[in-house]
């Protein structure tokens, strides 16, 4: 059980790591790394627990597999937006996106 | 696990439908020459949308006459194609179908360059949605998810030229990523308790004293994540800026099909994964959760619209303040209340998301008629509107008195039988707390009739013209009132075809 409290602990510290880069960063690129921060500490999450879980299993490893593939088809997206983004404002940065703010 | 027989299919017609349809849709797209109108796209995705509802109406049938046990379970119980799936996506689809038709005509090149993609890139987005309805299994409800949401990203962003469209996506892309890690997160410690995906088999296995502060950490997560996907506050911030900077149909899409789908897998998460856990206080711990949740957002909802001028800002709040209404009949459960039993939730759920659905695409095609050729969206584009097209108007103020809840419209049923159940359930405060909202939201829907008709217009624009236009406005204004006329038939009849052991548990 120690095993795994180690595991889960890093993977909380990861996942706040990343929830707080997501909402403080500058820079969008910076935010898209933060988020695929926070998705990868949910994969250590369920790979230690089909490792050292109470019933270990491979499903959390597939599970893992498909959060990876969805992330990586995410974060695609992200970028192509953000380029869209620069083209017509020529900033990437985080705290220029007011204009939509009446 | 079973595998996937060919033989079953049969049963995934409706989203194999869809599926080829976009295919094929998007193939056509390319190799069309570019004099071709693309309306063709629109209307052979509208068909597609078509075929697929006649399945999934072809499937209800049997569930229907039935006692249920022909319910079909594929992949080893991770997809479900039960009355309760069937039901919503039959409003999915309707609603679906709707905003395509309204945009055939309307939507301009000038504004969406690529307008083909606009049409084939919305049944995607409604396959995301179908599964969510349909799946009982992480895993699968999950890719459900971000195929609705990777899409709607996508559609959001499609004003390419607009620095607006873009912000606006960015910014729904990051808070939509963030509430998916949310909900992964919350997932796997579900996972790591378990050692299953399956949520009915998940519900057996969280019965044990050791897990209970956990499931409070997983349940807490994961409600948080579904909370920003149906944008109920205090997760709706980005609601208003993704609303502006998209599209009006694409808004439209975001606010009816993308929140129903969201209310889906809440139902079925809430339901088939963390109902009556342990001792009556965990199940009552969570859904105060969902009570507070629901009364924040009718609250902030509220509030905050009511000093809003632009017009999709405003149904962006608007959006957010249903979103908590929707909310409330999911804890009107038999369970909560010791005294009095209340098992009609599902149908009032059902009949206010109806309602809902259809005011919601008729303010979005209203929407697009005032902003017309100028884009203007704020609330000055409705001024003098009866005195120029006194027809158009008529038709927007029954949905504007629909969503406003004023007597026999579907809007006024919907809210006054999810009143009643909180009622039944002994729910007094939220019940009040419904009232009071209610009454503040007369005062910025009202503010739309008062431009209509008090104000001259003098910088008016000139209106969208465009036959599948008023026709939805007028479909959506006159099922509005119709449903508000025989809301007993629609309850009634849901109220036969959903078990509520059978189709939330099963």
């Amino acid at each position: 059980m120690n095993v795994i409290a180690s595991y889960l602990i890093l993977a909380a510290i990861l996942f706040c790591i990343g929830l707080y880069g997501a909402l403080t960063k500058r820079h969008a690129i910076i935010v898209l790394l933060s988020v695929e921060l926070m998705l990868n500490a949910v994969n250590l999450n369920l790979v230690a627990f089909s490792r050292w879980g109470i019933v270990p299993n491979l499903t959390g490893q597939i599970f893992s597999l498909f959060n990876m593939t969805i992330a990586a088809a995410e974060v695609g997206v992200g970028i192509a937006i953000l380029i869209a983004y620069y083209r017509s404002r020529g900033s990437s940065n985080v705290r220029d996106m007011n204009s939509l703010k009446r | 696990m079973e595998r996937l027989q060919s033989s079953d299919l049969i049963y995934l017609a409706p989203e194999l439908t869809l599926v080829i349809s976009a295919i094929v849709i998007s193939v056509l797209d390319l190799f069309l020459p570019k004099r071709v109108n693309r309306d063709l796209i629109g209307w052979l995705s509208l068909l597609g949308i078509i075929v697929s509802a006649g399945w999934v109406a072809m499937y209800s049938i049997p569930l229907i006459n039935g006692d249920g046990a022909q319910l079909v379970s594929l992949l080893g119980g991770s997809y479900r194609i039960d009355n309760f799936a069937n039901v919503l996506k039959l409003i999915m689809l309707g609603g679906a179908a709707l905003i395509i038709f309204m945009s055939i005509g309307t939507v301009k090149e000038r504004e969406i360059p690529h307008r083909g993609e606009f049409y084939y890139l919305l049944l995607p987005a409604l396959l995301g949605a179908m599964i969510m309805a349909s799946s009982t299994e992480m895993i699968t409800l999950y890719v459900g998810l971000e195929l609705l949401s990777i899409t709607t990203y996508i559609l959001v962003a499609i004003r390419k030229s607009q620095a607006e469209s873009s912000e606006g996506a960015f910014k729904y892309l990051v808070t939509g990523s963030i509430a998916s890690a949310f909900i992964l997160y919350g997932m796997s410690f579900l996972y790591g308790m378990t050692g299953t995906t399956q949520l009915g088999a998940i519900r057996q296995l969280l019965n044990d004293p050791q897990f209970y502060p956990l499931i409070y950490v997983s349940y807490i997560l994961m409600i948080a994540g579904f909370a920003f996907k149906v944008a109920a506050a205090p997760f709706h911030t980005w609601a208003p800026d993704v609303y502006q900077g998209a599209a009006t149909p694409v808004t439209a899409f975001l606010a009816t099909i993308s929140k129903a789908a969201g209310f889906a897998i809440l139902f079925r998460v809430v339901y088939n994964a963390f109902y009556g856990l342990g001792t009556q206080t965990i199940h009552k711990d969570f859904f105060f959760i969902l009570m507070l949740l629901a009364a924040i957002a009718m609250i902030l909802g509220n509030f905050m619209a009511l000093k809003e001028k632009n017009v999709k800002r405003l149904m962006a709040y608007s959006g957010v303040a249903n979103a908590g209404y929707l909310l409330v009949p999911i804890m009107n459960d038999p369970y909560f209340a010791e005294s009095s039993m209340h098992y009609s939730m599902f149908s009032e759920f059902v009949y206010y998301l109806i309602a809902y659905v259809l005011m919601n695409i008729g303010m979005f095609a209203a929407i697009l008629i005032v902003t017309g050729e100028t884009r203007s969206e704020e609330m000055s584009a409705f001024a003098g509107l009866y005195y120029r097209a006194p027809g158009r108007a008529i038709a927007i103020i029954l949905i504007v008195l629909s969503l406003a809840g004023i007597p026999v419209t579907g809007g006024f049923f919907g809210k006054f039988y999810i009143l009643f159940g909180t009622v039944q359930s002994q729910m007094y405060w939220l019940a009040a707390v419904m009232i009071i909202t209610s009454v503040v939201s007369y005062y910025y829907y009202f503010s739309i009739i008062r431009q209509m008709f008090m104000r001259s217009s003098f910088q008016a624009s000139e209106l969208a013209k465009g036959i599948p236009l008023s026709a939805v406005l007028w479909i959506c204004a006159i099922l509005g009132v119709v449903i508000g006329i025989v809301p007993q038939w629609i309850i009634g009849y849901i109220d036969s075809i959903f078990q509520y052991g059978f189709d939330l548990f099963g």
